[in-house]
């Protein structure tokens, strides 16, 4: 179950994941596109750090408050991305103090697709899409003892070796799909970053 | 790293104030200082031009800003997107009542930051048109012309496209004429060294001392293929051969042409490859018409060269030719 204060104690941790995973995360991206997915991610965490004080007593506001935080840390594609799923997520809470696993996976469900509509990725391309998409699936087939976190790392690990020898379809990356076969999505990556720390 | 700056994270806004007192034709604009727009304002009656994207490319995006150019520009990080918000304030800025084209390089948070941009901006009634340039023929096949990117042909399409909406026409008409630049015109580009990101302070790839990559991206995105640097008339050669089958050139045909450096290659270098383009080109009885050569649109200090080819009609040449005036470049 996710509330208030879970929410707000997993932030410090996401920030300082982000930081850490950056060069890594800038190495892998360097391989496919421009080499700055860390440095967002690292620019992202540094606004939402900030807010952190100052973080509203609702789910709505807090992921709101996110939400404003990475649109203002960056308008690269990821940081966008990321600022689309917080401000769903927002709309999503309104009116609620807590989300259980079925909460969960609908709202990651709603997420997938209205990060799909906006960036133009399709599930199957090869991006963090696909990994969430596996977590929302994974969430919903759940039974209600199991531990969401685990839950949620176990599926982006899935999802990473289901396409590790696939190749990535979108993004300048279609040009030489072949040679990412192998490769792990860089987008993927952070999602499991992400996961890991929370 | 060895770069001449400050602090890596005050990379863009020191460049961006420094850009300013340089050329106080343009001012840095909206919450943050991420958009540049003419000191002067809009031009009242005229069709507004809006750009953005990210920092590590001048003169583009933000350099052609300015009479029968652009009216705004809307400033990412390096490499990265510019943010919504000052997406929404490059648009205001280049509103003068008559429509804003947004005019930009075909990239994910380009595309989404505008069209968000959009969105909330038609809510107030604004007036918007959308033109992606989509130049870069190594970043997507033919079969997918629309998912390329947008390299150093952005300069011919902003120019004609400014050059247009100063004559007075409408957002639809400026809107077309940037579409028939657009897809007039093809660019490809090879990188012999990387450039570095300054907020990560690392190569954006590694290439070895001896090797070039063809069809390399202007962020480093990896090309074609990567092997022996070759001397600089095959070069040009091979360049042409992917741009000109998707233009269908005949005898008496007229075409631009921008020989661009990436950053770091030298105009010596960059008149060596023109040298060869304009006989390749002349043998096929085509005539090049304001030829540019130099640095337009730069990948930091990477070094390498990108070709761009348009293919002209009496109105695309006219509004090549027309009076335009920015930091970077003046035609007169």
């Amino acid at each position: 179950m996710i509330d208030v204060n879970r929410l707000t104690a997993a932030i410090p941790r996401w920030c300082a994941a982000m930081h850490a995973a950056a060069p890594e995360l800038n190495e892998l991206d360097g391989r496919l596109g421009d080499a700055d997915l860390g440095v967002t991610l690292d620019k992202c965490a540094t606004l939402i750090a900030q807010a952190q004080p100052e973080l509203p007593d609702s789910l709505e506001g807090i992921f709101k408050r996110l939400a404003q935080a990475s649109a203002k840390a960056s308008g690269s594609s990821f940081g966008t991305l990321l600022t689309v799923a917080f401000m769903t997520a927002g709309k999503r809470c309104a009116g609620t103090q807590a989300l259980g696993r079925a909460d969960l996976a609908t709202l990651l469900g709603e997420v997938v697709a209205t990060l799909s509509a906006r960036g133009g990725a399709n599930l199957g391309d090869k991006t963090v899409l696909d990994a969430l998409q596996a977590v929302h699936l994974a969430m919903a087939d759940a039974s209600e003892e199991e531990d969401l976190r685990r839950i949620a790392i176990d599926a982006v690990g899935e999802a990473l070796d289901a396409f590790r020898d696939k190749p990535n379809r979108i993004g300048r990356a279609r040009m030489f799909a072949d040679k990412t076969i192998g490769m792990d999505d860089p987008g993927m990556v952070a999602l499991k970053r992400m996961v890991e720390s929370i | 790293m060895k770069k001449i700056l400050n602090d890596p994270d005050a990379y863009v806004d020191e460049m961006l104030d420094g850009l300013c007192l340089a050329h106080p034709e343009l001012q840095r604009r909206g919450d943050g200082g991420r958009v540049i727009a003419r000191s002067r304002g809009a031009v009242p009656g005229k069709v507004g031009i809006a750009t953005g994207g990210g920092s590590g490319h001048l003169p583009v995006f933000l350099g052609y800003v300015g009479e029968g150019l652009l009216d705004s520009c809307a400033v990412g990080n390096v490499f990265a997107g510019p943010r919504m918000d000052d997406c929404i304030e490059a648009m205001r800025e280049a509103d003068a009542g008559a429509g804003v084209l947004q005019l930009y390089g075909n990239y994910g948070g380009d595309r989404m930051n505008f069209d968000m941009a959009a969105e909330m901006l038609e809510l107030e009634g604004m007036q918007i048109a959308s033109v992606r340039v989509c130049d870069d023929v190594a970043s997507a096949p033919v079969t997918e012309r629309e998912k390329r990117r947008g390299v150093a042909g952005l300069v011919f399409v902003y120019k004609a496209a400014g050059a247009k909406a100063a004559t007075g026409a409408t957002l639809d008409e400026v809107a077309a004429l940037a579409r028939k630049a657009n897809d007039a015109c093809r660019s490809i580009g090879v990188a012999l060294s990387p450039c570095v990101v300054p907020e990560s302070g690392k190569p954006s790839f590694t290439i070895e001392d001896s090797e070039v990559e063809f069809g390399m991206g202007i962020h480093g995105e990896p090309g074609i293929w990567r092997g022996p640097l070759k001397r600089a008339d095959a070069l040009a050669d091979e360049m042409l051969a992917h741009l000109l089958p998707e233009l269908a050139l005949a005898r008496g045909d007229r075409v631009a042409v921008l020989v661009n450096s990436l950053g770091a290659t030298p105009a010596e270098e960059l008149y060596i490859l023109y040298r060869r383009v304009a006989a390749v080109l002349g043998a096929e009885g085509v005539t090049i018409v304001r030829p540019l050569v130099g640095r337009y649109a730069t990948s930091m200090e990477m070094a390498g060269a990108s070709l761009s080819v348009m293919k002209l009609d009496a109105e695309l040449e006219a509004m090549l030719a027309a009076p335009a005036d920015c930091p970077f470049w003046s035609v007169r």
